[in-house]
């Protein structure tokens, strides 16, 4: 990984040096362990801020699509899923193609810091140092390893991508070799089993702790909407309480807005300052899309998602023969 | 009062006590977090934690809170009061840190002419029975704020562990009436409190952060106008809510009707001016269209509209904001940013 971060640092540097980019938006170390935080690099002095380690999770395409990015020329770190969220924007004319130089990261997965820091709360980890297979945690009175397979996001233990299905320069020109991913069909197919109450238990359960921050939207790359439905008041779609029914009513038309056009990049997920997973959600509406539209969001850029577009031969036997 | 002493053991036995005549909320441990519930039995709570995800500030501010329902009648419109009756209730294991953010709501809710009804009906109802701080953690910057690890302000009772029992401490006539009620619990000895003491110390010594945040007034007022300033702290914000919900101070609010033909409700909710809705108006002008402006909002309220209104600063270094921002926008930053300036 130093391997990697040296290159990237080597290339931001010259991308800014030749003044192909205004701008390069990475990573950097942040003020807590097993933390970083966005990077914004204009000068070729300051690539050297940049990191990369296995806590680069964050999911930069959102910056690119802020105000004070527009129109300039970007040089951007992603992962594979970032590269797949960022095709879906291009795709849907959001972000200009030549507007941006993608500089791609081969990527085993990223940490679950949530679940590391549950692992040993309340203490608090003051240090944390991530060998080969290894997470070595320090505290005020306390030291644990832990094994690094076991505390991989899950977002990232389903991912195929671990290299950039787009980009311009693949840093270490090495793409990695995949590895096995979690079986979401089999997760998927055990919870299609339960009755609906059951299911639906299921995720009131899961959504009673929302708050309505909104994290989960704004840290989306794909919810980029000018104005939000729920932000909306002429007319009101949504109940603005934390009442079940307007919580429960959020979310999925969220997750049907997101609809054959989710990553799964799980950028959601983190974001969550109550540590809601709507990943069984997510995952369900991406089965359907590749069953019925045989697509997978943000492979290509010039292919818009299959709700957002309209052919006679769409499938459509579920619109009037529901399961 | 002289000072008295809880075994752990006797915990749960206190507990059932408070129950028989209080509504009991405490820290609990839900979804790998603590929060602040009421519980049905002492074996719910765990005391052993550093502080609470969701800060206590939604006790008394819930997060959605229906002010009245009205109804049409033939006479008209029918206003119907909510049942919120508040039993008594205590809370416990309070921080300092926690305890002095009522403070602050108390002066934001009691502001101007009218005193929250809503809010102060469940303020006064409620009994403070505090933890002090052994531990603080690395994100913690009480101290900075005028605040303190073993801070005693506005709790009725404080308690210290010392290790296999509670030093208990009454702050106030409120919280010798309580420990008055419980015949069974035993004076401290000397030891007891010097052990306390020298824990005082050793939390105290254990935070690290001095940021000089009250000499920073002035200059927070300097740097006001300096976009750049605020845009290298804003263009890594995604704007979302968590560091106002997350915020034991943070108190703004929306209203909102839900009306049907036959009536409907008027409903108080969370708000944070860290979305664009939250300033914009009818007329479609929004005064804060920018991130850096909302940021700006943000801290400028704390650390220098809050201390020139209320002589004080509006937060209470808890470091929830911290812990809770998911591009790690770290606060503290920001002080030294504006330190530098």
């Amino acid at each position: 990984m130093e391997n990697l971060e040296t290159s990237m640092r080597d290339i931001v540097k010259n991308l800014l040096n030749e003044q192909k980019v205004d701008l390069v938006i990475g990573y950097q170390k942040g003020t807590m362990p097993l933390r970083t935080t966005p990077c914004f690099v204009t000068k070729a002095e300051d690539s050297n801020k940049l990191v990369w380690n296995f806590c680069c999770d964050l999911n930069l395409i959102k910056y690119l699509l802020k105000d004070e990015n527009k129109g300039k020329k970007v040089g951007l770190i992603v992962k594979g899923c970032d590269a797949r969220a960022l095709a879906v924007c291009i795709s849907e004319s959001q972000i200009e193609r030549e507007k941006v130089i993608i500089i791609g990261m081969p990527c085993l997965g990223m940490l679950d810091r949530k679940k590391i820091e549950a692992e040993v709360a309340p203490k608090e980890i003051l240090e944390a140092r991530v060998t080969q297979d290894q997470i070595i945690t320090k505290g005020k009175d306390f030291e644990h390893t832990l094994l690094k397979k076991d505390y991989i996001q899950p977002s990232c233990q389903a991912c195929h991508y671990n290299n950039p299905p787009i980009c311009n320069i693949l840093v270490g020109n090495q793409p990695l070799e995949l590895e096995s991913a979690v079986d979401w069909d089999a997760k998927l197919a055990e919870f299609e089993a339960k009755p609906p109450e059951e299911r639906w238990a299921y995720f009131t359960e899961l959504l009673s702790g929302c708050i309505k921050c909104y994290a989960c939207r704004n840290a989306c790359p794909l919810c980029y909407c000018k104005e939000c439905f729920v932000d909306q008041t002429q007319p009101q779609w949504v109940g603005k309480t934390t009442d079940i029914a307007d919580v429960m009513f959020y979310h999925i038309v969220r997750a049907l807005h997101v609809a054959g056009r989710c990553v799964g990049c799980g950028a959601c997920t983190r974001a969550c300052p109550m540590n809601i997973d709507l990943r069984l959600l997510s995952k369900k509406l991406e089965k359907i899309v590749k069953e019925r539209y045989n697509f997978e969001a943000g492979l290509k850029t010039d292919e818009p998602p299959p709700m957002g577009t309209h052919t006679a031969n769409d499938p459509q036997e579920f619109i009037t023969e529901p399961e | 009062m002289k000072e008295k002493i809880l075994l752990k053991a006797q915990l749960p036995k206190l507990i059932e006590e408070l129950r028989k005549i209080y509504r009991v909320l405490a820290p609990v441990k839900d979804n790998g977090f603590y929060v602040y519930k009421a519980i049905s039995s002492a074996d719910e709570v765990d005391l052993d934690f550093a502080n609470t995800k969701i800060p206590p500030k939604e006790i008394f501010f819930p997060r959605s809170e229906v002010l009245f329902t009205y109804k049409r009648t033939d006479n008209g419109i029918e206003l119907i009061e909510p049942e919120n009756s508040v039993e008594k209730q205590v809370i416990l294991g309070i921080r300092g840190c926690d305890a002095q953010s009522f403070l602050l709501l108390d002066k934001f809710f009691a502001y101007g002419k009218f005193d929250d009804p809503y809010f102060a009906q469940r303020r006064k109802n409620t009994l403070l029975i505090g933890l002090a701080c052994n531990d603080p953690r690395s994100t913690c910057f009480c101290t900075s704020v005028g605040g303190s690890p073993f801070s005693e302000a506005g709790m009725d009772i404080i308690l210290t562990d010392l290790g296999d029992k509670y030093l208990v401490k009454s702050l106030n006539v409120k919280g010798n009436e309580l420990l008055e009620r419980i015949p069974w619990i035993e004076d401290a000895n000397e030891r007891d409190i010097f052990d306390a003491m020298q824990l005082t110390k050793k939390a105290l010594a254990a935070i690290k952060e001095e940021l000089p945040i009250e000499k920073l007034n002035n200059t927070f007022a300097e740097v006001f106008d300096e976009d750049a300033f605020w845009l290298q702290f804003s263009q890594k914000c995604i704007g979302c809510g968590s560091c106002s919900f997350l915020c034991p101070t943070c108190h703004c609010f929306d209203v909102v009707d839900e009306e049907s033909s036959t009536g409907g409700k008027r409903i108080r909710l969370w708000d944070t001016c860290q979305f664009p809705l939250f300033t914009l108006h009818g007329s479609g002008h929004n005064p804060r269209p920018t991130g850096r402006q909302r940021l700006r909002q943000r801290v400028m309220h704390k650390f220098n509209y809050y201390p020139k209104i209320l002589s004080e600063i509006g937060c209470v270094g808890c470091g929830r904001c911290i812990l809770a921002c998911s591009v790690n926008q770290d606060i503290r930053v920001v002080f030294k940013a504006v330190q530098e300036s």
